[in-house]
């Protein structure tokens, strides 16, 4: 069966949402005219993630031969574009003798992941499921 | 800050904050919930630390 215009225009858009709401934490929430949940979201996950790099944590690299690491790697980046700016300045090298450096890598990890949940929330709220 | 237990705090309270305002849409249910999980997640993790006090035996 073929997707009509509508449809097409409609996934588009979804797409773009999810996009968007990775990209900035709460950004979707936002677009759906979600404000207070979309603003509580810009300002508690970079936070969270802020904090994460503040004690010390490590932002880590996509290595697929550890398999621990590449999925530690995939929640970082589910922030979203926090993570390149905060690579490109530099951070989240770790500090693994650091007393705080489990605890970063707690905070910069479900930060992440929180974020995910975010976007699929976001998806559920403009598809009409919530 | 390296007190375990003020990051602790700080982490359940963020991770209780974005379920609650994830899960409930009325303010005052967020607030209810976000209170329960920040109060077990505080709760649990006192009580496991004293649990695994003895160890190892």
């Amino acid at each position: 069966m073929r997707a009509t215009a509508a449809e097409e225009t409609q996934s588009g858009t979804l797409v773009l949402l999810c996009l968007a709401s990775w990209a900035i934490p709460g950004a979707g929430h936002l677009w759906l005219g979600r404000r207070t949940k979309g603003l509580i979201f810009l300002i508690a996950l970079p936070l969270m993630f802020a904090i994460g790099l503040a004690l010390r944590g490590r932002l880590f690299p996509f290595d697929l031969s550890e398999p621990l690491v590449g999925l530690a790697a995939v929640a970082d980046l589910g922030i979203g574009i926090t993570y390149f700016i905060a690579s490109a300045l530099g951070y989240g090298r770790g500090e693994v003798r650091a007393v705080t450096y489990e605890y970063g890598n707690a905070f910069l990890i479900v930060a992440g992941l929180l974020n995910l949940l975010v976007v699929i929330d976001a998806y559920d709220v403009a598809v009409g499921r919530k | 800050m390296q007190s375990h237990l003020v990051l602790l705090a700080v982490f359940a309270f963020f991770v209780s904050l974005v379920f609650a305002v994830i899960a409930k849409d009325n303010p005052r249910e967020q607030i209810r919930l976000g209170g329960l999980m920040f109060a077990g997640f505080l709760g649990s993790a006192i009580v496991l630390g004293w649990l695994m006090y003895p160890l190892p035996l």
